[in-house]
């Protein structure tokens, strides 16, 4: 949908501020109340998910110009959702939509994205990956032990964070896979970043060539199903390549195999690992999770001024995110205790790290990690779990920047430890 | 545009990060719910984006709000406090004007248990602050606007009924003290809190200022900034061990009803039984929770989403619903609970009604008994179009809530059969008592399309209409009375008080620098 096409929903927005807060039944402190990372720091109501669609708004009716500050507002936001899952417990409204639209309109006027995205934009475009890494060196982090059947029709898409950045992610990813006789190939050098950090910032163009491009490589190699260990590489494969690009593959995250392997007897957990963890909801694995459905149907006025959909709609309310499968998998670790953070599941706190504010905003991202990192302190866990490389870094910069002794590992780290793999 | 060196003052007071007059960060403050209807009873292209304020400041202390007060009555530059924001009495009027934005002002300053008060500061929500006090074993009162508004600008500025008002009777009655920085720039604190530190009354010693602050109405944030509060505090009827837990996933999540709860939903065929059942609930003090609305309303209140309120509505709700009154008991113990849920039943049988939860018409959730008391249900009316607004809102006695209900009915079917308003075949209301049920309070929540022109322009010519008929019917004075001409609207048949509040208001205020937006202004206006 266009900006202009988001302006009926844009102009029922009754600027509540529910969206700066979880769903206000699953308050339970004040400390931990909030939804929204971006008003969290910097305050101005423009700054939350309904201040973002007044600025929509403003744009769309012509009231306001793209300005420097406006710019800001608009990329200080990790497109992180929390916004528009609290937003529609009474309204059918999508405000993360709306402030994608609004990036989308930012890049056709010229005005976006910001400078660190276009400089990394540039890099995915030439190297294929935001971080400028040598293609050739994309497999860099395959140990010797480590199998892979080339013509296996399963592929690991290791995605650009843990092959270059957070490397012990992908090969205890591999080792997991290989113990559960698991067969996949990779892309090797052929694999190129799945298009999250141009798509999120707004430039659609790209990203949905980038979506064509990786889609023909995988048919090309006649892929059928893609495993990935990344929740933005998830979220782009899974939910935002169908609404551009059709295919067929399925797509699976490590976490849901890791639990139909426990379930399957290929995969046992026998080495003691204790710790007590808390578990962090990636956005991408979790509210943003959901696919969009093809919906094709009328809107029918069934009371005066009062419309439904028909047949219904289905509603993304980020309530069928994969939520219980890392759990399940972490509560089948002996001797790991997991206990919860308030803030969980569709109404978990952001790490920071998405949307394009790593980059153009690190001291944001970083103040927002260590926010997310106080409430898992708050839980008397001693070690942080997720299941995003992205998320993991950010949280690793944020335990070194508050001197924290929380560990950080991503689950199949703990997955690998539990079946003796690291020895 | 401020002028650079106004601006440069200001900045300095706050800091660069802490104030913007970006035209974008502007719109966020000038856009609000209920303008479009105020821009089209004004006769004008229905929309809400309001006024502009020239720049939102970001304080973080009482002196630095002090310190914009002061730089305002320097440079005449008029101001406007704002909490969470949610309508247009939120913004500014003025066009050289600038908002406040309170909301780094946050802080729960205290808890007194034994005293049962809180002090808080403006950015404390009703969610946040609720969730705090339940280990004290204490609640707060929670104004209906929802549970992510704040308490302090209800209790200081607003009427403020909500869902638990027959136990905590509404915002005005709780205030026990503030800290309030005057339009002059002086700070004035109200109630006790110079004399012991301790917040036990809004009105002494010395004579009572707090009908001056706020009244009845209050003063929408046209006298000043309000940058603490005492406010009164209740006993919270479960175990001090009782958590609030939730469960689940959205929208359909499990909560731990404390042990002595329990919901009705008592019907009454007519109005005469209703209203003598809800002045006898009230006047026993039987419960927590009395509330009314249609029977459309009642689909709503206790489902999750609009598709299962629409459902609930074509499955039958509306031929067995007729003048109902949703009643929470919540007891500390057995024993207690007993004797109320007794006396409930007796109150029922007396008046001949029947409880629509007991016959399988609507079941409510465990959640729902949570977003009874989190204030939560108001909100699910805005489920059927994104949109209401209510019209009407005297706080009055129960059998006058109940002549407006009947009175109100012609009216709204009018605008239905025109097809501006929601139907609900003009019986939508929502009344709750106040004080043993010697007041209640009633206003007609009314669906509305804000992306429909013809919608707008209908729903402002029904306020009219309504607004007239409050005066022509002696109804009481309406909940919505917003600025100086709607004061006025009222003035020749109310003992003249406005030109009192604008007494108060030209020496509270001298030069006119507290944007008035929706209170009056400080002279009188030319008949």
């Amino acid at each position: 949908m266009t900006l202009s096409e988001f302006e009926d929903m844009m102009d029922s927005c009754v600027r509540c501020s529910k969206c700066k807060f979880i769903p206000q039944l699953v308050i339970q402190s004040k400390r931990f109340s909030s939804v929204c990372p971006s008003v969290d720091f910097y305050n101005f109501h423009a700054y939350s998910g309904g201040g973002r669609m007044i600025m929509g708004n403003a744009y769309q009716k012509g009231r306001v110009e793209f300005t420097q500050e406006m710019l800001d507002v608009l990329y200080r936001c990790t497109n992180c959702g929390g916004c528009e899952v609290s937003c529609k417990w009474v309204y059918d409204l999508e405000p993360n939509e709306a402030i994608h639209a609004l990036r989308v309109a930012a890049v056709e006027n010229g005005a976006g994205p910001m400078p660190k995205h276009r400089k990394y934009i540039e890099l995915v475009e030439r190297m294929k990956n935001p971080y400028g890494e040598n293609p050739a060196q994309r497999t860099s982090w395959l140990t010797d032990d480590i199998e892979i059947d080339a013509s296996s029709d399963t592929l690991y898409f290791v995605g650009c964070t843990a092959a270059s950045r957070r490397e012990e992610i992908a090969i205890a990813t591999a080792k997991v896979l290989n113990a559960a006789k698991e067969k996949f190939r990779i892309m090797g050098s052929d694999e190129q970043c799945c298009g999250s950090p141009v798509y999120r910032v707004g430039d659609e163009k790209r990203a949905i060539q980038i979506m064509k491009e990786n889609i023909a490589s995988f048919e090309q190699a006649g892929i059928k199903r893609i495993i990935t260990s990344c929740s933005g590489c998830y979220n782009m494969l899974k939910v935002e390549y169908p609404r551009f690009v059709e295919h067929d593959i399925e797509v699976v995250h490590t976490a849901q195999l890791i639990e139909s392997f426990l379930k399957e007897g290929r995969l046992e957990l026998v080495k003691d690992v204790p710790l007590k963890v808390t578990y962090h909801d990636p956005c991408h694995l979790g509210r943003m999770a959901e696919p969009y459905e093809k919906w094709e149907g009328e809107k029918i006025e069934v009371l005066t001024l009062v419309y439904i959909y028909d047949p219904p709609k289905p509603e993304r309310r980020g309530a069928n995110g994969v939520y219980d499968a890392p759990r399940n998998v972490l509560k089948q670790i002996p001797g790991l205790e997991l206990v919860e953070m308030e803030r969980i599941r569709e109404y978990s706190y952001c790490c920071g790290a998405g949307g394009g504010c790593k980059s153009a905003y690190p001291d944001f991202a970083l103040t927002t990690a260590n926010e997310r990192l106080e409430e898992a302190e708050a839980t008397g866990a001693n070690t942080l779990v997720s299941a995003c490389p992205f998320c993991g870094t950010n949280f690793l910069d944020g335990i070194e920047n508050r001197n924290s002794s929380m560990k950080y590992y991503d689950l199949i780290q703990l997955v690998l430890q539990s079946i003796g793999g690291e020895e | 545009m401020l002028e650079k060196n106004v601006y440069e003052s200001f900045k300095k007071i706050v800091g660069d990060q802490f104030i913007s007059q970006d035209p974008a960060v502007m719109d966020t403050y000038a856009f609000q719910w209920c303008n479009e209807i105020e821009s089209a009873q004004r006769g004008e292209e229905p929309q809400r984006f309001g006024v502009r304020p020239l720049a939102v400041l970001l304080p973080a202390s009482l002196e630095e709000v002090q310190a914009i007060v002061r730089l305002c009555n320097e440079h005449d530059v008029t101001f406007k406090a704002h909490t969470t924001g949610m309508g247009p009495w939120a913004g500014v009027s003025n066009l050289r004007s600038i908002q406040i934005d309170l909301r780094r002002m946050n802080r729960i300053l205290e808890i007194d248990e034994k005293n049962m008060y809180a002090v808080i500061e403006p950015y404390v929500t009703n969610a946040e602050l609720q969730s705090e006090l339940f280990r004290y074993g204490l609640m707060h009162h929670a104004q209906g606007a929802g549970p992510q508004t704040s308490p302090l600008a209800s209790h200081t500025s607003f009427v403020g009924p909500g869902f638990t008002s027959p136990y905590t009777g509404f915002s005005g009655r709780n205030v026990l003290g503030v800290e309030w920085v005057l339009p002059s720039g002086d700070i004035l604190r109200l109630g006790s809190y110079d004399y012991n530190g301790k917040w036990f009354s809004g009105d002494g010693p010395g004579f009572s200022l707090r009908g001056i602050m706020r009244g009845w109405l209050g003063a929408y944030g046209g006298l000043g900034v309000f940058t603490k509060a005492a406010i009164r505090l209740f006993s919270w009827p479960a175990p001090k061990d009782w958590k609030w837990k939730t469960g689940g996933t959205i929208p359909n999540y499990d909560w731990e009803v404390p042990p002595y709860w329990q919901l009705y939903v008592l019907n009454f065929e007519e109005w005469e039984e209703y209203q003598s059942a809800m002045y006898e609930l009230n006047d026993r003090e039987v419960c927590m929770v009395a509330t009314t609305s249609a029977p459309e309303g009642l689909a709503a209140l206790f489902t999750n989403t609009k598709t299962e309120a629409i459902e609930a509505i074509f499955a039958g709700l509306l031929a067995r619903t007729r003048n109902y009154i949703v009643v929470l008991v919540a007891a500390h113990t057995r024993r207690e609970f007993e004797f109320r849920a007794k006396l409930v039943k007796l109150i029922l049988e007396k008046y001949g009604g029947n409880d629509l939860i007991e016959e399988g018409v609507i079941t409510p959730k465990p959640m729902h008994y949570g977003e009874t008391v989190r204030n939560m249900l108001g909100a699910h009316a805005f489920r059927f179009s994104n949109c209401f607004q209510s019209t009407h809102g005297g706080m009055d006695t129960i059998s006058m809530a109940v002549r407006l209900a009947q009175l109100n009915q012609p009216v709204k079917q009018k605008y239905i059969e025109k097809g501006v308003i929601g139907d609900d075949r003009g019986l939508g209301v929502w009344i709750t008592s106040y004080e043993s049920g010697h007041m209640a309070h009633m206003e007609v929540p009314t669906v509305y399309d804000p992306t429909s022109v013809k919608s707008c322009l209908g729903y402002a010519e029904y306020q009219d209409e309504c607004n007239k008929m409050d005066l022509d019917q002696a109804l009481g004075m309406p909940f919505f009375i917003v600025g100086d001409e709607v004061h006025e609207f009222y003035a020749e048949r109310t003992m003249h008080y406005p030109d009192w509040l604008r007494k108060i208001k030209a020496s509270f205020d001298p030069k006119g620098l507290s944007d008035p937006s929706h209170y009056v202004k400080g002279v009188k206006k030319d008949k």
